[in-house]
């Protein structure tokens, strides 16, 4: 056990002996730890895009908040919106000589002049969801118009607000679609283990994604694209007003929150974020379902192309996971269907025999067969095929057990 | 000499059995397909882990017909398609269930949730299953209401082997290759395939049984448990402005000393009026009456302090009399026969002072009234198959567009 020295007197103001415990209660340490939803909060707010983290109480978005202000080295104001009234955002008046002449002046409070003048910083409005809805609308003008009084907040002020979940809001306030459209929604969990870990003096440091000044260009076209493409084969994603209870006041996708996407997408493309990140930030601009289907047709985008395999078969790399690789052989298969002609064909078999020398045989057999179906008179079968007689093995045999399932 | 012995992993087999099930049920094709199969000698059978790698006993693919190999594919991928892992750490969690044997009990109540409508339709059942009927359970349940239901004894005494992995109840095997192993799909990933199979189920009608079809709807938007979307419906009706409070000039606010000459709203609150309209006719059972109105009352006397201020209306084909809350006790809840609500939002309206808010509770069989009334509407629908059999073809009227309709069920999952 170890031995702590007794101070020779007593007589040392308790207060002082309180100082010193708290300051070896606040000496923590971080170490390095990836963590998706603070890299997805700071992506948003380097995008500009008003963010609404979503979560209960007490578990530390003033903190993330805190760590996020330093990174971007941003001066951090905390506005807890449930003890202000709504004249404190929307400006005190303020009675001058001859106010039926001069009109009466509003007045911004302190917090926001400090703001302005400083031309810069993270501006985060807490508990909005406990706030008098009169205050919540006095602050989403803040949110959406940048306006406080007859302040204007400089661009380089960047804006994000927190809020109660609705089964843990005592008044049950929540946002109207319209509103709920112009958020990036992030829901905000606490992670077990970095509590636990945090408690006991080491937090974690997130390393924040920086964008490369050389991707600019190309990201912005990767996400015209992957947008526009998505929503060229589904019109119906364009716009879609939440119909059930439970969808309220959460994302949904419109023009408005796709225009958002877009700039989500091209800002974790140039800051090389991954698919997690984007994930968690696409889904809180458009909703579950839309936001999964864009990061589907965007991993569909990473596949190789069709064409490109057909056109040098011997070279052909296949993804490793079975059902991305399954979706190329199909779109090969595809391709020929839409365009027969025998070197493709061919080709096309050449593809097939190699996918079943990289990786599983079942996935083979399906696009085989289709491609065999494809065969015109007068195409000789290709040498290639005979690797592929393991393949008719096993598909003769799964059609063994279906016909004695069958029985 | 079997390859149990030789110790080598019957590749053809297993895909011979992996093409089956993906031809008996296509809709599983991307989530079959996308398992990573890995051979190792610790697994007894076969076992997934969450990051959606397959781990594949070489003996036990030696030893199980092609036919019931299919079936124990269809068997592992359901375990991650229900997010069983993630529902067992949730589950361990709120009711405090540490320990091996409890992640046992979470893989056999899992495995009832699956196996009591997986097999059959091409798909042949593997020797010595878990399933509900094999405990005396009804089938058709979910994993978390299992594991209310039984405990280990004599009759799981049989399934002490059963080990479906990491994958089916959350607790880390030794054979895990973890999260840094190679080909593990990220969270993400396994979201994206997840959200495939369920397209492709609901882009399927007819073919693709019921408890598939449940799960596709439910995938990515779990059903809320609906005491607290009633709850935050009849809250946000009743404290929105204009309802409970706002700020008024009625009387001068605490800072008009500070800026003399101007006149300041204040904030005064004054309680909301709540009006609950009750769907007394028969088809609602006094059970589900009972709890939904409770669960209202609790929650206006929450917002508004005032039992005084709720009424209660019960209302069949006539509206009955108006009752306040403190003799909730008392309200017949009589009734039967048809309803028509129209009569109980006129009874409800043509109170003095009018309700702030008029909250209905109702199976939905009824015509609703054609105009909007000059009030905020909250409406709890009990669920109802809505099949008449003196008129099969009628579809009931959904509640307007006005009104804010939950869905009330039994009590939420997950």
């Amino acid at each position: 056990m170890p031995v702590y020295p007794v101070p020779a007197t007593t007589d040392e103001p308790q207060l002082d002996v309180a100082a010193d415990l708290l300051a070896l209660l606040r000496a923590t340490t971080t170490e390095p730890r990836p963590d998706p939803q603070l890299a997805a909060l700071t992506l948003a707010v380097a995008a500009d895009l008003p963010v609404l983290l979503w979560g209960e109480p007490g578990i530390g978005k003033t903190a993330a908040l805190t760590q996020l202000a330093d990174s971007l080295d941003l001066p951090l104001t905390t506005v807890i919106a449930s003890v202000h009234e709504p004249s404190d955002f929307a400006g005190l008046p303020v009675v001058g000589d001859d106010p039926a002449n001069q009109g009466v002046p509003m007045a911004p409070p302190d917090w926001a002049v400090r703001l302005v003048r400083a031309g810069r910083g993270l501006l985060f409005l807490d508990e909005l969801s406990t706030a008098p809805p009169a205050v919540q609308a006095a602050l989403l003008r803040v949110v959406l118009e940048r306006r406080i009084g007859a302040l204007s907040l400089p661009p380089g002020v960047r804006i994000v607000a927190a809020a109660n979940p609705r089964s843990s809001a005592a008044d049950g306030w929540e946002l109207s679609p319209p509103l709920a459209n112009r958020f990036v929604h992030l829901q905000w969990t606490h992670d077990h283990e970095v509590v636990v870990r945090g408690l006991a003096g080491t937090w974690p440091r997130c390393v924040l994604p920086r964008l490369d000044r050389h991707r600019l260009v190309p990201a912005v076209g990767f996400a015209r694209r992957a947008v526009c493409g998505l929503l060229a084969a589904r019109p119906g994603l364009v716009h879609r007003l939440p119909t059930t209870e439970a969808r309220r006041g959460g994302a949904w996708p419109s023009p408005r929150s796709w225009e958002m996407t877009v700039r989500l997408v091209a800002f974790a493309t140039a800051a090389d974020t991954s698919r997690e990140v984007l994930s968690l930030l696409v889904r809180g601009a458009v909703g579950d379902g839309p936001g999964l289907e864009l990061l589907a047709s965007l991993d569909r985008m990473d596949l190789p192309d069709p064409e490109t395999l057909l056109a040098d078969p011997g070279a052909a790399t296949l993804p490793e996971r079975g059902d991305l690789r399954q979706a190329v052989l199909d779109g090969v298969v595809e391709a020929v269907r839409r365009r027969p002609e025998r070197t493709r064909w061919e080709a096309a078999w050449t593809v097939l025999a190699g996918a079943l020398e990289s990786g599983p045989p079942d996935l083979v057999v399906v696009p085989a067969r289709t491609l065999a179906a494809l065969r015109r008179d007068d195409w000789d079968v290709p040498a290639s095929v005979d690797r592929l007689a393991g393949v008719v093995a096993l598909s003769r045999r799964a059609a063994e057990v279906a016909a004695g399932a069958d029985r | 000499m079997t390859p149990a012995a030789t110790g080598t992993l019957d590749r053809d087999k297993l895909f011979t059995a992996r093409l089956h099930a993906v031809q008996v049920r296509p809709y599983l094709a991307t989530a079959l397909f996308a398992l990573h199969v890995v051979e190792s000698r610790q697994v007894p059978t076969m076992a997934v882990d969450r990051h959606w790698r397959c781990y594949v006993s070489p003996g036990f693919v030696a030893r199980t017909p092609v036919a019931e190999l299919a079936g124990v594919w269809v068997h592992e991928v359901s375990h991650l398609l229900r997010d069983h892992h993630g529902r067992g750490d949730r589950v361990a969690r709120e009711r405090g269930l540490t320990g091996p044997g409890e992640r046992l009990r979470m893989n056999i109540a899992a495995d009832c949730e699956i196996n009591d409508d997986v097999f059959g339709d091409g798909l042949a059942r593997p020797e010595g299953v878990v399933d509900p009927a094999g405990l005396g359970l009804p089938p058709g349940e979910l994993m978390e209401d299992y594991l209310r239901w039984f405990r280990l004894g004599p009759r799981t005494q049989d399934w002490v082997w059963l080990d479906c992995g990491s994958g089916a109840d959350g607790r880390e095997r030794e054979w895990d290759l973890g999260p840094d192993g190679a080909h593990g799909l990220s969270p993400q990933e396994r979201d994206a395939v997840r959200f495939r199979v369920a397209q492709g189920i609901t882009g399927r009608p007819g073919s693709v049984p019921q408890g598939w079809r449940r799960w596709a709807e439910e995938a990515f938007h779990p059903p809320q448990p609906w005491r607290e979307l009633l709850g935050a419906a009849v809250r946000s009706a009743v404290s929105v402005a204009g309802v409970g409070e706002d700020y008024t000039y009625g009387r001068p606010a605490r800072r008009s000393s500070g800026v003399p000459g101007v006149v300041l709203p204040a904030l005064r609150r004054r309680p909301p009026r709540v009006c609950v309209v009750i769907d007394t006719s028969g088809s609602v059972s006094d059970a589900e009456l009972g709890s939904a109105l409770l669960e209202v009352t609790a929650i206006s006397r929450a917002v508004a302090g005032r039992r005084d201020l709720v009424t209660v209306l019960p209302c069949d084909a006539a509206a009955r009399v108006v009752h306040p809350l403190c003799r909730a006790e008392d309200i017949p809840l009589l009734g039967g026969g048809g309803t028509d609500l129209r009569t109980g939002f006129a009874r409800a309206l043509r109170q003095a002072p009018g309700p702030d808010v008029v909250v209905v509770l109702t199976d939905g069989q009824t015509p609703w009234p054609t105009v909007r009334p000059p009030c905020r509407t909250v409406v709890g629908l009990f669920p109802r198959s809505g099949y008449d059999e003196r008129d099969p073809d009628r579809v009931p009227d959904r509640p307007p567009d006005w009104a804010r309709v939950v869905d009330i069920g039994p009590a939420g999952h997950r």
